[in-house]
């Protein structure tokens, strides 16, 4: 089975992807927005997230998740540092010695982490062992209907410091003042979730777990995205600069085989995925769309979409 | 008689960013302009064996390691692609994790990608003429690789999610010209061309996908728009588009 998931969300005032600092000054990740002026073509840059950061949100809700369900995740993943066995070093926490068969390391990595299971992982050594993520993310992106409004703003800050009378300049109240750069957008983006590659070899095709703690798997998979979204966790800057606004709209597929939601930074999203959706049933395969718009709220619709792959058997 | 081939025709829209990285194991910092034919077949590869249950992505052959888009290139005698939009490389800052003697540290580095994300629609649209005789050989037939082209999830790595609009099936009649007018990228091979466009290196996915660093490669040229190539030229009538073969 297959989730596709396409989620809009307001976000005022927002510090949920800074990039660099130069000096006292954050920035905001921003990304070239092409528009066309008089048959030209100009630049301008818009505030965006980058999908590595909502993937490290997503696999740090998924770390919670797993461990409450009474999963395995390995020390390093439990600590949100997603080294994902790069190396010797890291791969020697779970299996020591390293065995020289790509599919021996792939099982010891496999069982003994669901966040690796589930999110993939790049063993940069001899053997080179390789598992792709089984989720997808792409960047948060403003809507492009509306991107032109979207900005992002430096915001003056001070911090303040006091200085006692040993200090040089006596006896006199500090600030140092701080930019933060925030943005302003309505956003959208795409998460796909491909529930055959939990728990089963990208090298063999076999299982590698009983099918108890692959559907458990699953299951928690599901969780941490239906946590990530439903409390807008995802993002930096969270404690001071929460963004403003919510989830807005989301539309979730689910599929036997791969298909992905028009992405909603499009308008007419949700009526092209299921116009698509209508094809696959043509070609004689069963799916699910939920949406939440308007008076549903998106946890009923990621709802929905679990209750549909339980009936299914997935989890 | 015009020979015959089926194809398919994959509209997709990008979710905004599409990254194709110029060599594999290189340090990131550059990136593919246009998506190369090598991407296009690992594209289709993931859903079509999604249908057969395969979900190994790597062969190991002794020390040889492949990908196993490789064991289907083969159902395919050509790919190439239409770009609407005009893509604009960018290099967004990542902290990343490395080790560096033994030790682990945080550094900055670039990930360049291409941005597909303006005012208007940006679509890619592929195409795929399929080697029947190939694909009457193995496990699928031609409504799976139907059903994997609506299952195309994302063009190259990481975040590049794309969703399929629309997909053509039929068949293309091939025949040879001494002129034609194309939208599809097309091997840059004595051949003159007018018109607007980028060249670009890339791997000659013919020769296989796995190993790049010995790979042979060729020059393709991606119109900008539609471009008019003259030449001794092979070409493929698709859905009443035309396509200009490998010479």
């Amino acid at each position: 089975m297959f989730l596709s998931v396409g989620v809009r969300f307001e976000a005022n005032v927002e510090a949920l992807n800074m990039v660099e600092t130069a000096g006292n000054y954050s920035k905001h990740r921003r990304v070239p927005y092409l528009v066309e002026e008089d048959g030209r073509l100009k630049t301008v840059y818009v505030p965006a997230l980058s999908g590595e950061s909502l993937a490290h949100a997503y696999q740090e809700h998924l770390v919670r998740e797993a461990l409450g369900l009474g999963l395995p995740v390995c020390d390093d993943c439990r600590r949100d540092e997603f080294y994902k066995s790069m190396n010797k070093v890291h791969l020697k926490k779970k299996v020591n010695p390293i065995p020289d068969d790509p599919r021996d390391i792939e099982i010891a990595i496999v069982r003994s982490c669901v966040v690796e299971d589930v999110g993939g992982f790049l063993y940069a050594e001899k053997p080179p062992v390789r598992r792709s993520s089984a989720f997808q993310v792409s960047y948060a992106l403003p809507v492009k209907s509306v991107a032109l409004f979207a900005t992002s703003e430096p915001q003056l800050h001070a911090r303040h410091a006091q200085m006692d009378s040993s200090s040089k300049k006596g006896n006199a109240s500090e600030q140092m003042i701080y930019y933060v750069e925030t943005g302003t957008a309505l956003y959208g983006f795409t998460f796909n979730l491909d529930l055959d590659a939990i728990g089963v070899s990208a090298i063999t095709s076999e299982p590698i777990l009983d099918e108890d703690e692959i559907k458990t798997r699953r299951e928690a998979a599901l969780r941490a995205l239906f946590r990530m979204l439903s409390s807008a966790q995802f993002g930096a800057k969270l404690s001071r600069f929460f963004p403003v606004g919510g989830i807005t709209e989301v539309a979730v597929a689910v599929t036997e085989h791969p298909f992905v939601v028009t992405s909603p930074i499009y308008d007419d999203y949700i009526a092209r995925t299921e116009r698509r959706l209508k094809v696959l049933e043509g070609l004689g395969e069963n799916y699910l769309f939920a949406v939440a718009t308007g008076e549903k709220v998106p946890e009923e619709a990621l709802k929905e979409a679990m209750d549909y792959l339980r009936e299914q058997g997935a989890f | 008689m015009v020979p015959l081939t089926f194809f398919l025709k994959v509209m997709m829209r990008p979710t905004g960013i599409v990254a194709l990285r110029a060599l594999p194991q290189s340090k990131m910092r550059t990136a593919l302009r246009y998506v190369p034919p090598t991407t296009l077949i690992g594209a289709i590869s993931y859903p079509l064996h999604h249908l057969s249950g395969n979900r190994a992505e790597t062969v190991y052959d002794r020390k040889t390691v492949k990908s196993t888009a490789d064991g289907i290139r083969n159902l395919f005698e050509w790919v190439t692609i239409k770009t609407i939009g005009k893509p604009r490389l960018y290099g967004a800052l990542l902290k990343i994790n490395k080790t560096h003697r033994g030790e682990l540290q945080t550094a900055v580095t670039s990930f360049p990608f291409a941005v597909m994300y303006g005012s208007g629609d940006s679509t890619i649209t592929a195409v795929y003429l399929v080697n029947g005789e190939e694909l009457s050989k193995g496990p699928y037939t031609m409504k799976d690789l139907e059903r994997a082209a609506w299952g195309i999830t994302r063009l190259g790595s990481r975040e590049s999610v794309v969703s399929v609009e629309n997909v053509e099936t039929g068949k293309a009649e091939i025949s040879e010209a001494s002129s034609a007018e194309t939208s599809y990228a097309f091997p840059f091979k004595g051949f003159e061309v007018q018109g607007r466009g980028t060249l670009q290196s890339v791997v000659d996915w013919r020769s296989g996908i796995g190993d790049y660093s010995s790979a042979k490669r060729i020059v393709m040229f991606y119109p900008e728009d539609t471009v008019k190539v003259r030449g001794e030229l092979r070409t493929a009538t698709v859905g009443g588009e035309t396509l200009v073969l490998a010479p």
